[in-house]
């Protein structure tokens, strides 16, 4: 396990390094120039110079990227002071360190994620199996029905909905707003009620599905239909053995579903007007802040790859048949 | 001052302004009921005066209390991006201008009474300055007790600081008219002197002076009767020398005014709070009645106003700083007789106008004719419906001093959504028929609809319009190139104060062409830049504004560099709970230096 881990770190670092370059490069390779945002109103071609010798762009950008990759691993000094490693610049928008922003908008990321998840993975896998034990009952088609609905819901149509209805205008629910939990437990949660329950609207579904049709493929196995044979009780071998059989499918779901959204579930932090990963990438895009974009890219990045290694290794435990060789 | 985006939200372009706004012309809506109008030409001309200079009484602390005001609590401002410097000497936009204004103090500042006539009064100085030597020379005497947050009282020293600071190559963004005036016209300045942190170099006597702790003396080359209007833009603000950490100020800049910065999450909220160092007597146009204001950013136009609206929560003690009631939220505010009583609407000094390219459009008939068609209602009405703006039929505002409303030579009056007969009539005179021209736009949602409009009117009159869309990140600096390779594009443009002199220069001087000018017509007139000239020397405020009005009317009647289209307006909603509200003809928004929380 210990060999697996380490060949798929190597690997995964040098596929983040590749992503950086890509994304530094690309970034030039655009007409645009970041200086002219900084610029104002008496943008003459002199005012243009002076922001770019502050900003660094008047180096080659190979150098710049030399300098950016350099400062990750060992810190660098700017004019608004020294940035510790991992250094992954200062904004051009705002001139503020760009690991701290990260840092402080990770915390409301992580929240919508984590409960995010607890709420849609406890309701899809349970109206899943519900659905697959229950196979051709109206049970399963209402199941599978409303799943197929909120499968095809949208977080930008569902959202102001659920606004709309229940802080607009009935006053039920408080305005989504992140407070520490450390700071307030109870504001915590209501503040983050209705993203979670938007989100998981969209997902559940997703997961009902997948749960359903993976458990129903499972329970048509040999070993399971064997295991029926020798007279063991449907409740046990429906657990037993279905159920961890499927759960490979479920957990290349869940991996990919987590590190996308600890990522940054962009759609969902626009839409809540919420301040996380995913509307920082969203506002670096915008006001070609390269930093703060090179930033989210990497550790968005690094969490996907994160999350692959760790499936790969769950299946793994998941099922004893599969080597990690 | 140009319209420009602090940072981009999806769609909106905000209203640049420098610190100082502009003179608008509203009050309070607070009896306004749902059926009250939009504010009309008429609010605005009884505000449309010259400005009055006030002497030591005017500018002598504390400020009339406002009926009603209590202290105590914590206001609450939804505003859509982060502002986009919190060093005073980079800031040139509407929302930086707000801040500055509970934030920093300057040499002079405006001060405004219930029916917003305005003064421009001694802020950090005992008046609004002495003049002599016909303009040229310009001494101010500080008063005693004004001390930033750290307890530091504010001398000469600190007010040469923070004109020096403003050479330096850390700051690029902010006014220049001061720097200009002293030391020479577009960037010359800079090459006249680095800045104060390299040798510790002041700029001579001759041009600044401090003959004491408590005196400083402007000599300039020319005569600048509008010194003190100047002076009170926010990015005249002043910043204490011993604690300008240079670069990193704007991340972490020193109060004078009655708050302080008690936390800053970049892009997320900004949380201020009292400075107790903030001595009322020292101050005659400011109020603290709050505690502290609670700045979130991220909420866009349709969100702060659904929010407010509802007025739930902190949400009751909310207000906008440059937010508007969105386009779609109208009907819900203006029906509503209790939402309307917690707005605040008025006029900003914005003229939205379509410029030619004087170097490739050089047929008047030609641009005659598309300022004729011009479909003003219905493309104001894409910019925020009724109370968006209206149909401009002068290059100045009418809150700009002289503004004359009967000066229409494009017929807005009769015909404010276009004359296509007239137009075609001219087209055809001039043989223009089937001309390519191209129309850019800027890429916001705002900007595509009313291309659409203007491209479809000028395609009827017989021209032949090739629309290009251009990013509106960097839509001025591309407008603001001599060889931009364009024919049409509409610009906003205000002024900097209550005066002719920061719109007809700015964007009409020929002598002043060059990338990154906003002369965007590229309009070189021999007649307009020599009246430029004569009209800066006027140091009667009353005589100038007349004379300006004048120039404006030979620019739009003789030469026609732009058509103008539409003025705009403010429309704002608080918080139920939110007492003080009023229409500020200063910053053209909420006024956030009389706001009380009501319980």
């Amino acid at each position: 396990m210990l060999r697996f881990l380490l060949r798929r770190s190597s690997g995964a670092i040098l596929i983040l390094v590749l992503i950086s370059a890509f994304t530094f490069f690309m970034f030039f390779a655009i007409p645009q120039d970041p200086a002219m945002l900084a610029c104002g109103k008496n943008c003459s071609p002199d005012a243009l110079a002076i922001i770019h010798k502050n900003l660094g762009l008047d180096k080659p950008v190979l150098v710049q990227y030399w300098n950016y990759m350099y400062g990750i691993f060992a810190g660098r000094n700017f004019d608004v002071g020294h940035c510790s490693a991992p250094c992954f610049g200062v904004s051009f928008n705002n001139q503020q360190m760009v690991w701290d922003t990260i840092k402080d908008r990770f915390p409301l990321t992580l929240s919508l994620t984590a409960g995010g998840l607890i709420v849609f993975l406890t309701g899809g896998l349970s109206a899943g199996l519900i659905a697959a034990a229950k196979r051709g009952t109206w049970l399963d088609k209402v199941f599978s029905g409303v799943s197929l609905v909120m499968s095809s819901f949208q977080i930008y149509f569902l959202g102001p909905v659920v606004l709309g209805i229940f802080v607009y205008s009935t006053g039920w629910l408080s305005k989504p707003k992140y407070v520490p939990f450390t700071e307030d437990l109870a504001k915590w949660f209501m503040g983050l009620l209705i993203p979670w329950l938007v989100m998981a609207t969209i997902f559940t579904a997703n997961y009902t599905r997948i749960a359903r049709s993976s458990m129903i493929e499972q329970l048509q196995e040999e070993h399971v239909r064997a295991a029926r044979a020798k007279g063991m009780g449907a409740r046990y071998v429906f657990m037993r053995y279905a159920w961890r059989g499927s759960l490979i499918p479920i957990a290349t779901l869940v991996g990919m579903d987590i590190a996308a959204l600890l990522g940054g579930g962009m759609v969902t932090e626009l839409v809540f007007s919420l301040n996380g990963i995913g509307r920082l990438a969203r506002d670096s895009v915008v006001d070609k802040d390269l930093p703060t974009l090179m930033g989210v890219m990497l550790i968005s990045a690094a969490f996907i790859l994160i999350m692959n290694v760790l499936v790969d290794a769950l299946y793994a435990v998941i099922d004893p048949r599969v080597r990690l060789a | 001052m140009s319209i420009i985006r602090s940072r981009t939200a999806q769609v909106a372009v905000v209203a640049a302004t420098a610190g100082a706004l502009a003179l608008t012309g509203c009050s309070s809506n607070s009896n306004s009921n749902a059926k009250e109008k939009t504010k009309t030409k008429q609010d605005a001309a009884s505000q449309a005066k010259a400005v009055v200079f006030g002497d030591a009484a005017a500018s002598t602390g504390p400020a009339a209390a406002v009926a009603g005001a209590r202290s105590g609590g914590t206001a609450t401002v939804y505003q859509e991006d982060d502002f986009s410097h919190l060093d005073p000497g980079q800031i040139y936009v509407s929302d930086g201008g707000l801040l500055s204004k509970l934030l920093f103090r300057g040499l002079t500042t405006y001060k405004e009474d219930a029916k917003g006539n305005q003064t421009v009064v001694g802020d950090v100085a005992t008046d609004s300055g002495k003049m002599s030597d016909g303009g040229k020379t310009w001494t101010y005497t500080l008063k005693s007790g004004v001390k930033d947050e750290t307890g530091h009282e504010i001398n000469s020293a600190d007010i040469r600081h923070s004109i020096e600071r403003l050479y330096a190559p850390f700051i690029t963004d902010g006014p220049v008219y001061i720097q200009q005036w002293l030391s020479g016209g577009g960037t010359a300045y800079r090459k006249a002197y680095a800045g104060p942190f390299k040798g510790n170099k002041h700029l001579p006597d001759s041009v600044l002076a401090t003959p004491d702790d408590k005196t400083v003396v402007f000599h300039f080359k020319d005569a600048q009767p509008d010194l003190p209007q100047a002076l009170a833009m926010a990015g005249y603000s002043i910043v204490p020398e011993k604690t300008d950490t240079q670069a990193k100020y704007d991340t972490k800049p020193v109060a004078i005014g009655p708050y302080k910065i008690a936390e800053y999450k970049s892009g997320k909220s900004l949380k201020i709070v009292r400075n107790t160092n903030w001595d009322e007597k020292t101050d005659a146009t400011r109020h603290a009645y709050v505690d502290g204001f609670n700045i979130e950013y991220n909420h866009d136009k349709d969100d702060q106003t659904k929010t407010i609206l509802a007025d739930r929560g902190e949400a009751k003690n909310a207000i906008m700083f440059t937010g508007q009631v969105a386009t779609n939220e109208l009907k819900d505010v203006v029906q509503d007789p209790a939402a309307m009583k917690r707005t605040v609407q008025g006029y900003a000094p914005y003229v939205w106008q379509l410029n030619f390219n004087m170097d490739r459009v050089k047929d008047k008939r030609v641009r005659d004719a598309i300022a004729l068609a011009m479909p003003s209602t219905a493309v104001y009405k894409a910019d925020g419906g009724a109370y968006g703006g209206e149909p401009a039929s002068s290059l100045l505002s009418p809150t700009t001093p002289g503004f004359d409303a009967s000066i229409d030579p494009f017929n807005r009056g009769k015909k404010p959504n276009g004359d296509i007969a007239a137009a075609k009539k001219l087209i055809d005179e001039a043989g223009a028929k089937g001309m390519k021209l191209v129309y850019a736009y800027a890429n916001t949602p705002v900007r595509q609809q009313q291309a659409v409009l203007i491209a479809d009117a000028l395609n009827k009159i017989g021209l032949d319009i090739q629309k290009k869309e251009i990013d509106s990140a960097t839509w001025y600096e591309q407008m603001g190139k001599v060889k931009n390779g364009l024919d049409l594009y509409m610009t906003g443009w205000g002024q900097d104060w209550p005066s002719g002199n920061t719109v007809i220069p700015p964007s009409f001087d020929g002598t002043q062409i060059q990338d990154g000018s906003s002369n965007y017509s590229h309009t070189n007139d021999a007649h307009v830049n020599s009246e430029i000239l004569r009209i800066q020397k006027i140091t009667d405020a009353a005589a100038a504004a007349k004379e300006w009005a004048k120039l404006s009317q030979y620019i739009t009647e003789k030469i026609n560099p732009a058509a103008p289209i539409y003025y705009t307006k403010v429309f704002q909603i608080a918080g139920s709970n939110v007492g003080g509200l009023r229409y500020s003809t200063v910053t053209s928004y909420t006024d956030v230096t009389q706001i009380f929380l009501k319980k």
